[in-house]
């Protein structure tokens, strides 16, 4: 029980320092992040391989859900990660927590124009905590709003579309809006034509959709500047945070995200790191420097210094503090 | 000094190749060079103390519109060139682009033009009457620096180190998963020559952290990986070094594992002895030695701080896990050093087998003062000047020291304050 609180605990803290780095200067440290997926991936194998029974977590709305019981729960190896098959049935109690209200009120205005990926950890955060039947086809569900999102710059009403769609769409076994296919901008906009569901073989409907959906579904067209958060741990994050890479990295991100492996995070670090995703050819990989900028110019004389006087200051003749 | 928001922090140090230089970058984008004074009879409690000799601005914050994303001047790493005439080089580099610096001195100035007068004015030509030489003249002594090449555009990822090539005419670049050979006077191209990136990056499971070139052989250069692991690459066997000549990897001690195995395996720093037969790494917890011709395990290794073992957690949630320090060898690659928390640095002898805790503090910096040994006691019996691991300050890290290539001078990097220690190592150890 004690490992299942602290690996919970370092999901959270791993969860945050995902999303946290979204809005680090100098953009997001790929070694970092690494390091902290691996951590996330170790702390949800311990997680979900401790025996334990259930426990009662407090939602952001003060619900409390019951956790899925995983007993003979096939341990994620690192190569499966967490989309695995979904887990026996969740409690009902899933099913019927609504969606943040606050988060259709984001905008997502600065979606289209920040390159950064967001936390899509947040997504494997959520997974853990509500068993694995959601991470399959929640991710999935990313990737409709994300692909139109990816397609058309800025889609400030789809955030609160998804919501109604998300609601709908709890029915669903794979979530997707039942006919909400050709809502621009909305869940259903998946280019990919059959259901998602199929590539996965999961035969259990993943009852903890809509509350995974919501978060998911609100971060699809968000915006992550406008993520409010208010009284939410950093796993009920909106999914807005999964952000859209350049539009050359999206057609990659398709068939990763599929598995909704931690290493998604990664896939979409590097996608939105690479940008323009230059494959490099086979033989000498000499890149050429001038392709978009050129070699920049030599900058103007730099600051001339006389010798400074400091001689002023006391000689230690063991420790000079300078600056 | 404070700074605005940190911009002094301290982020690298570099002794050059005859330690008269001492170069520091900081977070501003900031360089500043220190000459050691020649010792002279006149000032003879001056031992060769370093005074700045230059200062400029490297790097500035650049905004990449593409990608939308803010690049830091935060400079990385320093490296000197070997000298080769009057003037000093040295590469600056940031996380994107990286570039050479000319610094020279001027100490005369020609005066007596025929043209013009003293203050640079044309004269009216009538008043000249007849035509002298210009004489070069003392004057005050001016450093310049002036920015010789900018290699920019080739990297995609973070740029975490670079390495000059005992050939002096090339050097390489390492971010997270590629490593460019450059040649030092062409700027518009680079060749690419370990590339760790999968084609599906979900497959991605280390990243490049550190990478030098060998000492003495142009064709070797070893790099560092998250995974704990050293490749050694050899550029003659191949033009692409995917493929390492050696791997150096030592198996995980399974009764240590924990949710942060892999962080703390992670390399920080590597750096080949003077010798060029070691390898020094630095992990969170250890440095080791390794033997270029021992891949299964290091030589020898060291416990920095394993007091913090128990406090991986707490570490994890306040970054601090994350932290870089970087390892240095003494000229005669007898003892190594590296910094830890509470502005202590660890140094060890790896003849005696003996080590020593140092604090580089104001009050452990008088004139002339010597540095007395610190314990940090987790738990146990404890000392009257011991420091408990919970009150160890982790703001005060000591990442960046550098080890004068020839004598007992360190150079210490504490947050914003550089401490030059002139150390008599032998006497201080326990």
């Amino acid at each position: 029980m004690e490992f299942k609180l602290e690996a919970h605990r370092i999901v959270s803290i791993s969860l945050g320092k995902i999303y946290n780095s979204r809005v680090q200067r100098g953009g997001i440290k790929l070694h970092k992040n690494l390091l902290v997926s691996l951590v996330l991936r170790s702390a949800r194998q311990v997680y979900l391989s401790d025996p334990c029974p259930g426990l009662y977590l407090a939602g952001p709305s003060g619900t409390p859900m019951a956790l899925p019981q995983l007993p003979g729960e096939p341990a994620a190896g690192p190569a499966a990660g967490w989309g695995e098959p979904a887990p026996p049935a969740v409690p009902a109690a899933w099913q019927e927590t609504q969606p943040h209200p606050e988060r259709s009120a984001v905008p997502d205005a600065q979606r289209a124009v920040d390159a950064e990926p967001a936390a899509p950890g947040i997504d494997a955060g959520d997974a853990v905590l509500g068993g694995q039947a959601a991470a399959g086809p929640a991710w999935r569900l990313m990737e409709g709003p994300r692909e139109a999102a990816a397609g058309g710059p800025g889609n400030p009403a789809g955030a609160s579309e998804v919501f109604p769609e998300v609601a709908r769409a709890a029915s669903h076994h794979c979530g997707r809006p039942p006919g909400g296919e050709d809502q621009p901008g909305a869940l259903g906009a998946t280019p990919r034509g059959d259901c998602c569901c199929a590539k996965e073989e999961a035969p259990a409907p993943p009852p903890i959709g809509p509350r995974k959906r919501g978060a998911a579904g609100a971060g699809g067209v968000g915006g992550p500047a406008g993520c409010p958060a208010p009284s939410s741990t950093p796993l009920k994050k909106p999914r807005r945070d999964l952000e859209e890479p350049s539009s050359g990295a999206a057609a990659e991100e398709e068939e990763e995200m599929e598995t909704g492996n931690v290493a998604n995070l990664i896939s979409i670090f590097g996608s939105s790191f690479s940008g323009l995703l230059r494959k490099s050819p086979g033989g000498g990989r000499e890149e050429a420097d001038g392709e978009e900028n050129g070699p920049e110019a030599a900058e103007p004389g730099q600051i001339c210094c006389d010798k400074p006087v400091l001689r002023d200051m006391n000689p230690w003749s063991t420790a000079i503090v300078a600056f | 000094v404070g700074g605005r928001g940190g911009t002094d922090i301290i982020s690298t140090v570099e002794f050059n190749h005859t330690g008269e230089l001492l170069a520091t970058g900081d977070k501003g984008g900031r360089v500043v060079i220190f000459q050691r004074e020649p010792e002279s009879k006149n000032t003879p409690h001056s031992q060769g103390e370093y005074d700045v000799y230059s200062t400029f601005q490297s790097h500035e914050p650049e905004f990449d519109y593409l990608k939308s994303l803010e690049i830091e001047e935060k400079i990385n790493k320093i490296k000197w060139l070997p000298q080769q005439n009057a003037a000093h080089s040295l590469l600056s580099t940031n996380d994107k682009t990286i570039k050479l610096w000319k610094i020279t001195e001027r100490d005369k100035r020609p005066e007596g033009y025929n043209l013009k007068d003293e203050e640079g004015k044309l004269k009216d030509l009538s008043t000249v009457t007849s035509l002298q030489v210009p004489v070069l003249k003392p004057m005050d002594l001016m450093v310049e620096v002036s920015p010789r090449r900018v290699f920019a555009n080739g990297h995609t990822y973070h740029i975490n180190s670079i390495s000059v090539n005992s050939d002096c005419e090339t050097y390489m670049s390492a971010d997270d998963l590629r490593i460019n050979l450059w040649h030092l006077a062409i700027t518009d191209r680079s060749f690419n020559i370990v590339d760790i990136k999968p084609a599906n990056m979900e497959d991605l499971t280390e990243v490049i952290t550190a990478s030098e070139f060998h000492p003495h052989h142009c064709n070797l250069f070893v790099y560092s990986s998250s995974k704990g692991s050293l490749r050694l690459c050899d550029m003659r066997a191949a033009a692409l070094c995917d493929k390492h000549s050696k791997l150096f990897e030592e198996p995980e001690d399974p009764s240590n594992r924990s949710f942060f195995s892999e962080i703390i395996s992670s390399v920080s720093d590597v750096k080949f002895s003077h010798s060029g037969r070691y390898m020094l790494t630095r992990d969170y917890l250890t440095v080791k030695v390794w033997d270029l011709n021992m891949e299964a395990r290091p030589i020898e290794t060291y416990q920095v701080h394993d007091y913090l073992r128990s406090k991986l957690c707490s570490l994890y949630e306040n970054d601090c896990i994350f932290d870089k320090f970087e390892c240095a060898w003494n000229g005669s690659d007898s003892v190594i050093m590296t910094g830890a928390y509470n502005n202590f640095f660890r140094m060890f002898d790896r003849n005696t087998k003996r080590d020593v805790t140092l604090e580089a503090s104001r009050e452990s910096s008088k004139p002339r003062a010597v540095l007395k040994p610190r314990r940090v006691c987790a738990g146990g019996k404890r000392r009257r000047d011991d420091i408990s691991v919970d009150s160890l300050d982790f703001t005060k890290k000591i990442l960046h020291t550098a080890w004068h290539p020839a004598e007992n001078i360190i150079a210490i990097a504490a947050t914003n304050n550089l401490y030059i220690f002139q150390d008599k190592v032998s006497s201080e150890m326990h």
